[in-house]
C-alpha cells in the first residue's frame, strides 16, 4: 500500500464522489481506491461535501400519496442480492472488475498485439472510450506513443517504467495528448494494467506510423 | 393498528422539529436503527418525511420539472434505506452522508437503466462500496469538526467556485460539460474545483 505514489488528481476524485464522470474513468479510480487507503479516506470526506450540498437544497415535498404507496409496498419488497451478483473466487481482482473478469487474469483469452504486449478488451464506454487490460511480458516494451485523447492507466500486477518514472501495483496514471511515452515492464514479472483510452493513440515511431491506420480502424 | 400508527407518527414529528440540528440528526439515526432492528414502519415514515423532499430536490436539480423521476428516485432510495438499514453502522457513520451515497448511486443507476447514457459498465459495482461502511473510529473523532468546516467553508466559497461544485455534485455534470455550459476553459473548471476543495480543507491530512 505504501508504495503508491501516483494518485488521481483531487478534482477527479471530486467527480468520482459526485458520480459525474464517465464510468470508464470511474472504473479506473475505483480500481485505484481498492489499493489506496489515502484516497479512500479523501473520498469519504468528499462524500461529506456532496452530502452537505444535497442537504442545503430547498426541500420539494412529494404528494402525500407517495409515502402511502411506499408504506403499502414495504412488506413485499425483498432484496435482490446485488452485492454477490458478480462473485469470483479470486480476491486479488479489484471488486469493480469482477463484472468482467470471472476467475483470474491467467484464464483470459488474451489477444496478441505485439511480441511483448497482449490485450483484452473489457468493454466500450459512452464516449466510445476503450476499456481494456494490457499485459506486458517481463522486460517487454510498448511502442512509443502519444495520445489524441486522455489515457487512464492503473497497474493491477507487476511494475513498469517510462520516461517519467517507475510505477507499481495500484498506481494511477493519466496521460494526455502532450505526453509521449514508452512504457517498459520490469524484468521480474508480467505487468498487467487496466487502461482506458478516450481516443485512438498515435504511434510515433516509423513503424508505428505505418500502423496508425489499422489502430484507428479498430476503434470504428 | 393504522390509527395507532398515524397517531404515533404525528406525535413524533413536531417533537423532532423543535430539536436542534444535532439532536435532529440523533433522532433520525435512532429511527434508522429502529427500522433496522424492529422493522419499525413509524420510524421509517419519519425518515421518509425528512429525506424524501431532499431526495426529490436532488433529482429535480439535475432534471428540472421531471416530477415523476424525482418521485421514483425518492422511492427507490427509501427502499434501499428499508433494505439496507441493517448494514448501516449507526455508531460510526453520518446518516446524511450515507443517504447521499445511496442517492448518488440510485441516480446513476436510474439513468443507465433508462438509457440516458449507453455504457457496458455496471455502476453498482463501482460505487456500492461506500454504502456498507462508515468512517474509521479515528476519523469519527474529527467528524464533528470536519462537518463544521465543510458547512462554514461552503458558505464562504466565492460564487464562481460554489457554482462549479453545484454543477458537479448536484447536476451531475462532468468537467467537460461544466466547461461547455459556463463557457470556461476546461483547465479553469478543474482548477476552480481544486481551489474549492482546498478552501474546504477536506483533503488536508490531520
Amino acid at each position: 500500500m505504501d508504495t503508491i505514489k501516483n494518485h488521481p488528481a483531487d478534482e477527479l476524485l471530486v467527480s468520482y464522489s459526485a458520480a459525474s464522470l464517465p464510468l470508464s474513468q470511474a472504473l479506473c479510480i475505483s480500481t485505484h481506491l481498492d489499493n489506496c487507503a489515502e484516497c479512500t479516506q479523501k473520498l469519504r470526506r468528499l462524500n461529506q461535501v456532496g452530502s452537505e450540498l444535497m442537504h442545503q437544497l430547498k426541500p420539494s415535498p412529494p404528494s402525500s400519496s407517495l409515502k402511502d404507496q411506499l408504506l403499502d409496498r414495504l412488506d413485499s419488497i425483498t432484496e435482490n442480492d446485488e452485492t454477490n451478483r458478480h462473485n469470483p473466487g479470486n480476491t486479488s481482482i479489484p471488486r469493480c472488475l469482477h463484472q468482467f473478469i470471472k476467475t483470474g487474469y491467467e484464464d483470459i483469452s488474451w489477444n496478441r498485439i505485439s511480441r511483448d504486449i497482449q490485450s483484452y478488451e473489457l468493454c466500450r464506454d459512452q464516449n466510445n472510450a476503450k476499456v481494456e487490460l494490457l499485459r506486458i511480458r517481463p522486460g517487454g516494451t510498448s511502442s512509443t506513443h502519444t495520445h489524441m485523447g486522455d489515457e487512464y492507466t492503473v497497474i493491477l500486477e507487476g511494475s513498469f517504467s517510462d520516461e517519467e518514472g517507475l510505477y507499481h501495483k495500484g498506481d494511477f496514471l493519466l496521460r494526455d495528448a502532450r505526453h509521449k511515452h514508452t512504457p517498459v515492464a520490469t524484468r521480474d514479472k508480467y505487468c498487467i494494467c487496466l487502461a482506458v483510452t478516450e481516443a485512438p493513440i498515435q504511434l510515433t515511431g516509423f513503424f508505428g506510423r505505418l500502423l496508425n491506420p489499422f489502430i484507428r480502424r479498430s476503434y470504428a | 393498528m393504522l390509527i395507532q400508527y398515524l397517531l404515533f407518527t404525528n406525535m413524533i414529528r413536531p417533537m423532532a422539529q423543535k430539536n436542534s440540528p444535532s439532536e435532529h440528526i440523533e433522532h433520525l439515526r435512532d429511527c434508522l436503527s429502529k427500522v433496522a432492528i424492529q422493522r419499525d414502519k413509524a420510524a421509517f415514515s419519519i425518515l421518509f418525511d425528512h429525506y424524501a423532499p431532499l431526495l426529490r430536490s436532488y433529482s429535480l436539480v439535475r432534471e428540472p420539472g421531471a416530477e415523476l423521476i424525482a418521485d421514483e428516485l425518492a422511492q427507490e432510495v427509501m427502499i434501499r434505506v428499508w433494505l439496507k438499514a441493517g448494514s448501516y453502522n449507526s455508531q460510526l457513520a453520518n446518516i446524511n452522508t450515507w443517504i447521499f451515497t445511496l442517492a448518488r448511486n440510485c441516480r446513476i443507476d436510474y439513468f443507465r437503466r433508462n438509457g440516458r447514457f449507453v455504457s457496458e459498465i455496471d455502476p453498482t459495482e463501482i460505487f456500492n462500496d461506500m454504502e456498507d461502511e462508515g468512517p474509521s473510529p479515528f476519523q469519527l473523532t474529527h467528524q464533528a469538526r470536519l462537518e463544521e468546516n465543510i458547512r462554514t467553508g461552503l458558505e464562504q466559497l466565492p460564487r464562481e467556485q460554489s457554482e462549479i461544485l453545484t454543477k458537479v455534485y448536484l447536476e451531475g455534470k462532468s468537467h467537460q460539460q461544466t466547461s461547455e455550459e459556463l463557457k470556461l476553459p476546461l483547465g479553469t473548471v478543474k482548477s476552480r474545483v481544486r481551489l474549492a476543495v482546498n478552501k474546504l480543507k477536506v483533503l488536508v491530512e490531520r
